[in-house]
């Protein structure tokens, strides 16, 4: 014990005596979910269409009104018109426009005669998300036009939808939250623990160790503890600030905070002993930064934070059943947002410890002793 | 034999370590009896620190078996560090800890207890130096400190053999004093063994009262320095630089009383005699007589690093220059090459 509690000592002190990682590690999460919520969020806004009407009539007219309605509302694109269609076409290539929508001289002609109007629609098809969009919108523009001229009736056959909200209304930064939270301990788990190990082997101190008694179990489990007293510690206090600027609400009390708790302490001990397998002999801190982006994207990507899990295609739906971050991600979503108790995160929380018992005994039976 | 056993702190036979083709450590046997500071002397990449790791079960052997202290390094591993204090050659003490919470961790992993810990730490630091400097983070500590830190760190536990890779590579020469020193006030009243490992001739010639001199990974010569000083003949070395050589001024010099052997070596003579002081006038005036100038001559005691170029016929100096393309000093190439 006294061995075991040395080398947690040992590094805690070692930890401590670097502010500059202590503050890092605190604010890169919360600087993150500032990044990720304003570049991530969800509706697309002011993106550069060129729009050239060659016809007079009356129909293409009410086109480019209906187009008009949607700059001024939703804005999701601003319209820039334009005489020449060659230019609008040379326009999208050099990336100045999204689409170019483009209304031929005999298209109100050709509504008049049924004779199968059409309008060309020129999409930057690179980026596939906004061509989506701005496809949507225009062919609601015109469609609405056809509407007009349909018959009244229609309107009575048109649907009225209803949303009703299960839970209490989530906003899209609040949403963010858990994912924040598995990104503070992430970014713990990978800054302590088995990283110590990795720096002392890369600096040559591990022999100092190795040559005494303790054994593979002090070395390693003193690691994770220590590494686990960190990232805690850092995770509530990142859950706190995120709580305090998206304004949550903690409704059920000391429970809820129990299970907060809980969720954050599997999930750190998770993935300390994952690191610990994947680490375990690495020699050269270079090789864990470059693996950090790469463990990073495979890891919370899929994990259900910014995306749901269901809209996966099945391989990628497959991995999410074996990564950690999806139960821990499930956890805290259902804790935060859906009210759910201890027992309705049993599940996550037994996977998440079953997950830690598998990796750590892997991670002590692959620690070297030598060197 | 039981009770020439229990004297002896190490015993190693025909142990070996191989790196795929290279034979870093090639069958060597010794034993280092209980209280004797034993040195291993070799240029880097004659296989000290392989040897000093199998030892301190930092390594696996290939073949062959040690038994260190109690027990066999590669059955019980975990027995013979108790019974161990190791100073590896690079320095392992952690910067960003104070010496004295570097020493007092190092006592924990050790299981002492606060009391005992409290106590050897103040001795030791008293006794290496470093007392007035034990709370300072040891980022601020000099090279010299720092080792000196570390030699004591392993003494905590009052471990029954020292173990010392190259205690005093890169150091400056007053450090270099300084630590060994300490060293030597170390072993004056206590029964610890001390096994060194040192590039340094002067170091092994100083401290050791026996050496064993390692090339190519094997032993080439095992005494005390001056048994091995006395496996070569004469008692002084005269080295001439000549401006021409000839046969003729080699027979010459064969031929005084006081001459034992001649080494050449382009135009560099080593002349193996006794009494050099009393005998140089003699040797010079024969090269002289026989058409020979001399451009410059100097005359020394014969030290270990003499023994060292008759066993190997080559100075540790060039040894290194020779090896250190590939090995670049010891315990760097197998920590990046695994």
């Amino acid at each position: 014990m006294i061995r075991l509690l040395a080398v947690i000592e040992r590094d805690l002190k070692k930890f401590r005596r670097n502010p500059v990682v202590i503050a890092m590690s605190v604010v890169m999460p919360i600087v993150y979910l500032i990044i990720l919520g304003n570049s991530f969020q969800g509706k697309l806004r002011s993106l550069p269409v060129a729009l050239v009407n060659h016809d007079t009539g009356p129909y293409a007219r009410q086109v480019v009104d209906n187009l008009h309605a949607i700059e001024a509302g939703p804005a999701t694109f601003t319209l820039l018109s334009l005489r020449d269609h060659q230019d609008a076409i040379a326009g999208i290539r050099k990336g100045v426009y999204k689409a170019a929508v483009i209304i031929p001289p005999d298209f109100s002609r050709k509504v008049v005669m049924k004779s199968g109007p059409e309008i060309g629609l020129f999409l930057d098809n690179t980026d596939s998300i906004s061509s989506e969009n701005i496809r949507n919108l225009v062919i609601a523009a015109t469609g609405s036009m056809r509407t007009e001229y349909i018959a009244i009736r229609e309107k009575y056959a048109d649907a009225q939808v209803r949303e009703i909200d299960l839970y209490a209304k989530v906003d899209y930064y609040q949403s963010l939250v858990p994912g924040v939270v598995i990104m503070a301990i992430f970014l713990g788990t990978l800054t302590s623990g088995a990283f110590n190990l990795v720096m002392d082997r890369f600096l040559g101190i591990d022999e100092s160790y190795l040559l005494t008694p303790l054994s593979k179990s002090h070395i390693v489990g003193g690691l994770v503890i220590s590494g686990l007293s960190i990232t805690t510690v850092i995770a509530a206090l990142i859950f706190t600030v995120s709580m305090l600027i998206t304004g949550i609400p903690l409704s059920r009390g000391i429970g809820q905070c129990f299970a907060i708790f809980a969720i954050i302490v599997l999930t750190t001990l998770c993935l300390l002993s994952l690191m610990f397998v994947i680490l375990g002999r690495v020699y050269h801190p270079r090789i864990v930064g470059i693996l950090s982006g790469f463990l990073n994207v495979i890891l919370f990507f899929p994990s259900g934070a910014v995306y749901p899990i269901a809209s996966f295609p099945g391989w990628l739906r497959t991995f999410a059943l074996v990564n950690p971050e999806a139960y821990a991600v499930d956890a805290l979503k259902a804790v935060l947002f859906k009210n759910a108790g201890l027992s309705a995160i049993s599940g996550d929380l037994f996977f998440l410890a079953v997950f830690t018992a598998v990796t750590m005994s892997v991670a002590i039976v692959s620690f070297r002793r030598t060197i | 034999m039981d009770s020439m056993k229990d004297t002896k702190a190490i015993t190693v036979s025909g142990i070996t370590k191989k790196y795929g083709a290279t034979t870093a450590v090639d069958t060597v046997s010794f034993s280092v009896d209980e209280g004797e500071f034993f040195g291993f002397l070799g240029p880097n990449g004659a296989g000290k620190t392989t040897l000093i790791r199998m030892l301190t079960t930092l390594l696996k052997p290939t073949s062959g078996t040690a038994v260190v202290a109690c027990c066999d390094v590669k059955k019980d591993p975990a027995a013979v560090r108790r019974e161990i204090g190791v100073v590896p050659q690079a320095m392992t003490s952690d910067l960003d800890l104070t010496g004295y919470e570097n020493m007092d961790i190092y006592g924990r992993f050790y299981g002492l207890g606060a009391r005992e810990r409290k106590e050897r730490i103040a001795y030791l630091l008293e006794m290496v130096g470093l007392t007035s400097r034990a709370h300072d983070l040891v980022a601020a500590y000099s090279g010299g400190m720092r080792r000196r830190l570390e030699i004591a760190r392993v003494l905590v536990h009052r471990p029954r053999i020292l173990f010392l890779d190259e205690p005093t590579i890169g150091l400056d020469p007053q450090s270099r004093h300084v630590v060994w020193n300490f060293l030597d006030k170390l072993t004056e009243g206590d029964s610890m063994t001390v096994f060194l490992t040192t590039h340094y001739m002067e170091e092994a010639e100083v401290l050791c009262s026996r050496v064993a001199i390692i090339d190519n990974g094997k032993i080439i010569a095992l005494g005390s320095p001056s048994e091995l000083k006395a496996g070569i003949p004469g008692n002084d070395i005269i080295s001439l630089t000549l401006g021409n050589i000839s046969e003729q001024i080699m027979t010459k010099i064969q031929g005084l009383p006081f001459v034992h052997q001649v080494k050449t070596e382009d135009t560099s003579v080593r002349v193996y005699v006794d009494s050099g002081a009393t005998n140089l006038p003699a040797l010079l005036d024969e090269v002289k007589m026989s058409g020979g100038t001399v451009l410059s001559a100097t005359i020394h005691e014969q030290s270990l690093e003499d023994v060292f170029i008759h066993y190997t016929g080559k100075s540790i100096r060039e040894e290194e220059a020779r090896k250190v393309s590939f090995f670049v000093g010891a315990g760097i190439p197998q920590k990046w090459g695994r």
